[in-house]
C-alpha cells in the first residue's frame, strides 16, 4: 500500500521477480486485511455515534414542535408597562385642555444610600410638602434597590434635588398628565391614576377607545388630539358668571350648561364648587361633586314647558282658559299657588305666572298615563350617558297616581339631573327632535333625521311661550333679557326636600332658557343651589331674580364669542309680548 | 487553475474587506438613527411642555385679568353703529355690522 502497488494473492504466487517466501506474502496481506475491517469498524462506530447525536437533536426538536410553546414565555406588554401615553384633549377650536407632558421622578436606591437622615433632611429642604417620616421610611430597608420618593417633579423642583448633590438618589423620566385650564371644565376632564391611566370622565373615555398605549418609557402619544364640544372662553365666562352669582346670592353651589339644541354639543358644562384634575382632595369633597350630571334634583316649575308642550300635543289651545281660582284638591292635598290670579288664566297665561294649580289642571287633562309616556319619550326618564361617564338615573315616584301627576306637572316628586333635564328640553325647543348630549364636537357628519318626539307646532309655541316669559312685564323671566339678543326661557324655584317635608327657605332656583328665540342654536341651564335673599333681590329667593339675571349676563358675555352680533331692533318693551316674534335676522 | 484560485483568492479577500466597511457604515447609520430619534423625543417632550405651558399662560381668566387692566372690556351694544352704503340700484340702504353676512 504505502509503495502505491496494488499485491494481490494471485500476483504474489507466480508474476514477482523476486519471490519472497509465500508465508511473508500471505502474513502481510491477512495483516493489511485485518488493518482494512478495524478501520471501517471504527468509522462505523463514529458513524453511529455522529447519527445517534444528530438523531437526539431532531428528536429534540420534533418533541418540542409538536408540545407547541413552551410554557416559559415573557410577554413585554401591558404588565410591564409602566405608564400610558394619552393623546391631548383640545377645545372645539383646537386650545389645549390636556396634554401630557415629561416630568422627572425621583426615585432613591437605599442600598446605596451613606446617610438616611442626611437625604430626608435635605430633601425636606427644598421640597417642602414632602413628608420627612413617609421618606425615611421609604429608604430604611437597606435591603432593596429602589424606592419612589416623589412623582412628577416640576423641572425647577429637579433641578434643586439634582443641585442637592445626594448619592443614591436617581431621576426616572415619566409621562405625567398636565391640565392648564386648572379647574376649568374639571368635572368633564375627569382624571388620571399615577400610571397616567384614566380614571373619570373623558380621560376614561380615552381609555375605553384604546386610545391609550401603554409605554415602558416616557414616549409621547402620537394619536391625534380628542377634540371636545366645549370652547374653553365660552366654558370660562359661564364659570366665571356662575361664580359671581353664588357670591352675589350667596348661593351653595351652582350649575351652568350652554347646549347647542340641534346638534347637543356642549359648549360649556360648569358645576361649582369645581375640581381640578390633578387635586386628589378635590374628589373626596362632597361640595364639590357634579351637579349636572351626577346629583338629581326635583327641578320645579321649569318643568312647566313640558306640561305645556304635552297639552299642546293633546291638541289644547294657547287660549284655553283653565279656572285656577280655587286651590286644587287632590287626593286630599291642597295644591296652591304663591300668587292667585283670582281669574281663570288661558295656557298661556299659565305658563307665565307659573300656576301650580294650572300646570296640574293641564296634566290631569292629560292624564297620569300619557304624562308618563311623554316623559320617557323626551328621554328624561331613561338611562343615558355621555362620553363623560353616565348620568345619574332619574328617581321616579314610586306610585304615579293623580297627586304625583299634578306635582310632576310643577317639577316636583321626579328628581333629575340638570344635563338629563336639558337634553329633553332641547327637543321642545329645536322642532321636535330628540338631543343626545355630547361632549364630542360633531363636524361636517351627514346628521341622520333625528328621531321626532313633539310635533314642529308644538315647539313652535313653546318658543312663542319661552320668549313671551322673557320679553313681556307679564313673564316671570323678564330679567333674563339681553338687550339686541331675543331670549326666552322659563323660571323654577324648587324648595329642597329635607327632613320632614320641603324647607321653603332653601331652594333650587333655575332657568332655562335658550337664543335666539326665531331660530335657537343654543340652550342655556343655570341652577343657583340654596341661594339667599340679598337687598338686590328685595330679599326673594325666587329664580326670577337670581337665575335669570345671571342667565342674561352670561348670555349677553358668551353671544358674542359665538357670532351673534347685537340686534338694535330687540329690546326688552312691554309690548313685545303682543308682538310675538318679530323674527330678527342673525347671521346664522 | 492556478489563475482561478488567484482570482478565487482575491474575490474572498475583497468581498470581505467591503462586508467589513460596509458594516462599519451600517453600524454608524443605525447610531446616526438613534441620535436623531433620539433629538425628535426630545424635541417633541420640549414642545409638549411649551404647549401646556402656552395653553396655561393663555388661560381665559389670566388674559381676562390682564386685558381689564389694560382697560379693555368686552364689546358693548353700543359700540355697533349702523352705516349707509348705496345699493347697486344706487339707493342709499342702512346697514348694520353682520347684515353682510
Amino acid at each position: 500500500m504505502s509503495n502505491g502497488v496494488i499485491i494481490t494473492p494471485g500476483l504474489a504466487h507466480g508474476a514477482l521477480r523476486r519471490p519472497e517466501p509465500q508465508h511473508d506474502v500471505v502474513r502481510q496481506a491477512q495483516a493489511f486485511r485485518a488493518e482494512r475491517r478495524s478501520e471501517r469498524v471504527r468509522a462505523l462506530v463514529a458513524i453511529a455515534v455522529m447519527g445517534l447525536a444528530f438523531l437526539t437533536v431532531a428528536g429534540q426538536l420534533l418533541r418540542l414542535a409538536m408540545q407547541g410553546q413552551s410554557e416559559q414565555r415573557i410577554s413585554i406588554n401591558a404588565p410591564l408597562a409602566t405608564a400610558f401615553a394619552r393623546p391631548d384633549i383640545v377645545d372645539r377650536n383646537g386650545r389645549l385642555m390636556a396634554s401630557d407632558i415629561v416630568m422627572h421622578s425621583l426615585v432613591a436606591d437605599p442600598h446605596v444610600i451613606l446617610d438616611q437622615d442626611e437625604i430626608a433632611d435635605r430633601l425636606v429642604t427644598v421640597l417642602p410638602d414632602l413628608d420627612r417620616k413617609r421618606v425615611r421610611n421609604a429608604i430604611a430597608d437597606r435591603s432593596k434597590r429602589f424606592a419612589w420618593i416623589r412623582r412628577g417633579l416640576s423641572p425647577a423642583e429637579a433641578q434643586k434635588v439634582h443641585d442637592l448633590g445626594l448619592p443614591g438618589l436617581d431621576f426616572r423620566p415619566e409621562l405625567r398628565r398636565a391640565y392648564p385650564l386648572g379647574r376649568s371644565a374639571g368635572h368633564v376632564i375627569g382624571l388620571v391614576d399615577i400610571d397616567n391611566k384614566g380614571l373619570q370622565g373623558i380621560e376614561r373615555y380615552l381609555d375605553e377607545r384604546k386610545n391609550v398605549e401603554p409605554v415602558h418609557g416616557p414616549s409621547l402619544s402620537v394619536r391625534p388630539p380628542l377634540r371636545l364640544s366645549l370652547d374653553v372662553a365660552v366654558q370660562f365666562a359661564v364659570e366665571d358668571e356662575l361664580a359671581e352669582a353664588m357670591r352675589r346670592y350667596s348661593a351653595a353651589a351652582a350649575v351652568g350648561l350652554i347646549m347647542d339644541v340641534n346638534s347637543g354639543e356642549i359648549v360649556a358644562a360648569a358645576s361649582l364648587p369645581g375640581l381640578d384634575p390633578i387635586v386628589i382632595d378635590d374628589r373626596f369633597d362632597k361640595n364639590r361633586i357634579d351637579r349636572l350630571a351626577s346629583g338629581t334634583y326635583e327641578l320645579g316649575s321649569i318643568f312647566k314647558t313640558f306640561t305645556a308642550a304635552l297639552a299642546f300635543e293633546g291638541g289644547v289651545d294657547p287660549q284655553k282658559r283653565f279656572d285656577v281660582r280655587q286651590p286644587l284638591e287632590v287626593e286630599g292635598y291642597p295644591i296652591r299657588d304663591l300668587h292667585p290670579a283670582g281669574r281663570p288664566l288661558t295656557v298661556t297665561e299659565i305658563f307665565l305666572l307659573s300656576s301650580n294649580v294650572g300646570a296640574g289642571l293641564l296634566a290631569l287633562n292629560d292624564g297620569q298615563q300619557r304624562q308618563k309616556a311623554f316623559l320617557e319619550k323626551l328621554g328624561l326618564t331613561t338611562p343615558m350617558s355621555t362620553e363623560a361617564g353616565n348620568v345619574a338615573p332619574a328617581s321616579l315616584p314610586g306610585r304615579w297616581g293623580d297627586i304625583e301627576t299634578v306635582t310632576v306637572s310643577y317639577g316636583h316628586g321626579l328628581a333629575v339631573t340638570p344635563l338629563q333635564f336639558a337634553a329633553a328640553s332641547a327637543a321642545l325647543i329645536n322642532g321636535g327632535h330628540r338631543v343626545k348630549p355630547t361632549f364630542l364636537r360633531k363636524r361636517g357628519r351627514s346628521q341622520k333625521p333625528a328621531e321626532r318626539v313633539i310635533s314642529s307646532e308644538t315647539s313652535h309655541l313653546i318658543r312663542q311661550l319661552m320668549r313671551e316669559n322673557v320679553a313681556s312685564n307679564a313673564g316671570t323671566g323678564w330679567r333674563a333679557a339681553v338687550a339686541g339678543l331675543n331670549v326666552g326661557g322659563k323660571t323654577g324655584t324648587a324648595e329642597i326636600a329635607g327632613i320632614g317635608g320641603y324647607k321653603s327657605k332653601s331652594v333650587i332656583a333655575s332657568f332655562i332658557g335658550a337664543f335666539p328665540m326665531d331660530k335657537p342654536r343654543y340652550l342655556t341651564l343655570v341652577c343657583l343651589f340654596e341661594p339667599q335673599g340679598t337687598k338686590e333681590t328685595g330679599g326673594h329667593i325666587t329664580a326670577g331674580v337670581n337665575a335669570a339675571p345671571t342667565t342674561a349676563r352670561i348670555i349677553s358675555r358668551i353671544s358674542p364669542l359665538l357670532g351673534f352680533l347685537p340686534n338694535l331692533e330687540h329690546t326688552r318693551t312691554p309690548d313685545v309680548g303682543d308682538r310675538r316674534f318679530d323674527g330678527p335676522r342673525f347671521p346664522q | 487553475m492556478r489563475i482561478l484560485l488567484t482570482v478565487a483568492v482575491a474575490m474572498t479577500l475583497g468581498s470581505a474587506f467591503t462586508l467589513y466597511a460596509v458594516n462599519y457604515e451600517t453600524r454608524g447609520l443605525a447610531d446616526d438613527v438613534k441620535r436623531r430619534e433620539k433629538s425628535i423625543n426630545k424635541a417633541r417632550r420640549d414642545i409638549a411642555i411649551l404647549k401646556a405651558e402656552r395653553a396655561h399662560l393663555a388661560r381665559p381668566d389670566r388674559i381676562g385679568r390682564h386685558a381689564r387692566a389694560l382697560g379693555l372690556a368686552p364689546a358693548k351694544r353700543g359700540q355697533f353703529a349702523t352705516y349707509s352704503i348705496s345699493d347697486p340700484t344706487g339707493r342709499r340702504v342702512t346697514r348694520r355690522p353682520g347684515d353682510e353676512r
